[in-house]
């Protein structure tokens, strides 16, 4: 789904090697990493925010400098780390608002949208939550419903910028378990970058770990142990 | 996603409103004149009743005028505000009403006699709004804060309002004459012939608004998301500081600076109507913005025996009070 080339990414001048990997679809990927290290850089790469200082990625089978503006939308998702602060914004339209490039000119949700987001919203199991302001939401209620406006693009890449960062134990394991059932059942290929160790050890998912002393990202099996984990990323 | 029955009977509520406080500014003046005789000037004018020269000549042009410059000036602010991620922003306190300003008194003060014609003065009231929309999109780009934004926005006004008074005391008898009634600003300078034009570009603007509701929903939740949703940032800034300065440019040229419209109605729209479709924040901005300025008109013109009010006091009036209470609303 994700296929890297001799991949170097950076704002101006190359700040990480990525090793020549392919990531699978129906997998829920871990990217750890020290802070300012290059998670947020590999993201944005990987999501059209940011051109590769070399080399290649492919997304879908399509090199991603070649993607066009329109339809990178309907390949890659992306949860930022912040939840957009507005007023009178209700969840549903935050959600449908996902569907922008898959609607006409003035963006009238068709039958086929709805059936998109009403399938999304019983999928993660927040009917409960439509029909009330974002403002309102809890943190965890947020990124859930950011979770959803991703799900209706119907995107085969999600990228989720440290989604479990502002939440309490109850809401991270929700949020990390709901990712997981979601890259299993609809066959997504999802990355996540994230602090929390231990808790991705518990996930027993694969790793794309930032080697800070190489300058590399590795793609790392899930039966790595803590310790190597630690010494990859942190030494 | 669609509208809810609040909203709806809400903007019925506008729709019916307005025909009705039409009819009595049309009544209301310094000669009374009856609803028959309004019917009569607008289904079966003759030239031979004075009463009908008034209605058709003098309160058709003005009433159009006050219902134009408050839809646009209300949608003006709305598309800043979003544009700008901004509910302070508006085109007076951005300093886009001033741009035009600058840019009618340079006309004029040049002396040359095309520039102080009707379509003189409206092409450089565009262009004034349009350069000084692009200025404020310049800083909007260097500076983060909301509050950064709208005191270059003030300063911009400053050194405006300095420089066009430095024109004023540089220019002779004549031209400061014309220049002073411009600005002095007012509903009633309007003539019937002139009415087509400023209905033609204001109705442009207002359809160029509804063109683009899709981009706009989209840019409340910031440019980054906008951007990773596809929409294309910079073509949309573009097009929202034309419809910017078509509006405020025709209006301005005609009606003089009106201040706080653009600013308090938008905000009282999206309180009172609790959503970010901008289909009905633009629909309701329109006709709340009309309906402002109607009633503001017909009191004007009921305190006019007594003290003449003009148009940008009484908004100023009203507006900047309104302003100062969603400040501390939003605050708390």
């Amino acid at each position: 789904m994700i296929r890297t080339e001799d991949l170097k990414i950076g704002y101006h001048s190359p700040l990480l090697q990525v090793e020549n990997f392919t990531l699978q679809k129906g997998e829920l990927y871990f990217l750890i990493g020290k802070n300012g290290s290059g998670k947020s850089t590999f993201l944005k790469t990987i999501s059209g925010q940011l051109s590769p200082i070399s080399g290649r990625a492919f997304l879908n089978e399509k090199l991603s400098t070649e993607i066009p503006f329109r339809d990178l939308p309907k390949t890659v998702s992306f949860v930022s780390s912040h939840f957009p602060i507005v007023d009178f914004l209700k969840v549903e339209d935050f959600i449908a608002l996902g569907r922008n490039s898959h609607t006409s000119y003035f963006g009238k949700l068709q039958a086929s949208d709805s059936q998109v987001i009403n399938s999304t919203i019983k999928r993660l199991q927040i009917s409960h939550l439509i029909g009330r302001f974002t403002s309102e939401l809890s943190d965890g209620e947020k990124q859930l419903v950011a979770i959803a406006k991703a799900l209706v693009q119907e995107t085969p890449i999600i990228l989720l910028d440290e989604p479990t960062a502002f939440l309490d134990y109850s809401n991270k394991t929700l949020v990390l378990e709901t990712l997981k059932r979601i890259s299993v059942e609809m066959e997504k290929c999802i990355i996540l970058s994230s602090h929390d160790l231990d808790m991705s050890l518990e996930m027993n998912c694969p790793f794309l770990v930032v080697n800070f002393q190489e300058k590399s990202l590795q793609l790392i099996d899930s039966s790595v142990s803590k310790q190597d984990l630690l010494r990859i990323a942190f030494e | 996603m669609g509208i809810t029955k609040k909203n709806s009977t809400i903007l019925i509520a506008l729709l019916i409103c307005i025909p009705v406080f039409a009819l009595i500014h049309l009544s209301v003046g310094q000669i009374d004149i009856s609803f028959q005789e309004i019917w009569r000037a607008l289904t079966n004018y003759d030239e031979h009743f004075v009463n009908e020269i008034i209605v058709s000549e003098i309160r058709i042009p003005r009433l159009s005028m006050a219902l134009l410059a408050g839809a646009s000036l209300s949608v003006v602010g709305l598309l800043m505000q979003t544009l700008f991620n901004n509910p302070l922003a508006g085109p007076y306190v951005l300093g886009i009403n001033s741009g035009s300003s600058l840019f009618v008194a340079l006309s004029i003060m040049t002396g040359v006699p095309f520039f102080a014609s009707d379509f003189g003065i409206i092409a450089n009231a565009l262009v004034g709004a349009f350069l000084f929309g692009l200025i404020i999109l310049f800083f909007s780009r260097l500076v983060r804060t909301q509050v950064a934004l709208l005191l270059i926005g003030l300063m911009l006004g400053a050194f405006i309002s300095a420089f066009v008074s430095f024109l004023q005391s540089a220019s002779d008898a004549q031209e400061l004459k014309v220049f002073t009634l411009w600005a002095l600003g007012s509903l009633q300078k309007v003539e019937s012939a002139q009415l087509p034009i400023i209905i033609l570009v204001s109705f442009i603007g207002m359809a160029g608004a509804f063109l683009i509701i899709k981009p706009l929903n989209i840019l409340v939740l910031g440019e980054n998301e906008a951007k990773l949703l596809g929409v294309n940032i910079k073509r949309v800034r573009l097009i929202i500081i034309s419809i910017t300065a078509i509006l405020t440019g025709i209006i301005t040229a005609f009606c003089g600076p009106i201040a706080f419209v653009g600013l308090a109605v938008p905000n009282l729209v999206r309180i009172l109507f609790k959503t970010q479709q901008h289909f009905i924040l633009i629909s309701a901005s329109l006709l709340m913005g009309a309906l402002f300025i109607l009633i503001c008109d017909i009191v004007i013109q009921l305190l006019e025996p007594h003290f003449l009010l003009p148009i940008n006091v009484l908004t100023s009036i009203i507006g900047a009070p309104m302003v100062i209470l969603f400040i501390l609303k939003r605050l708390k």
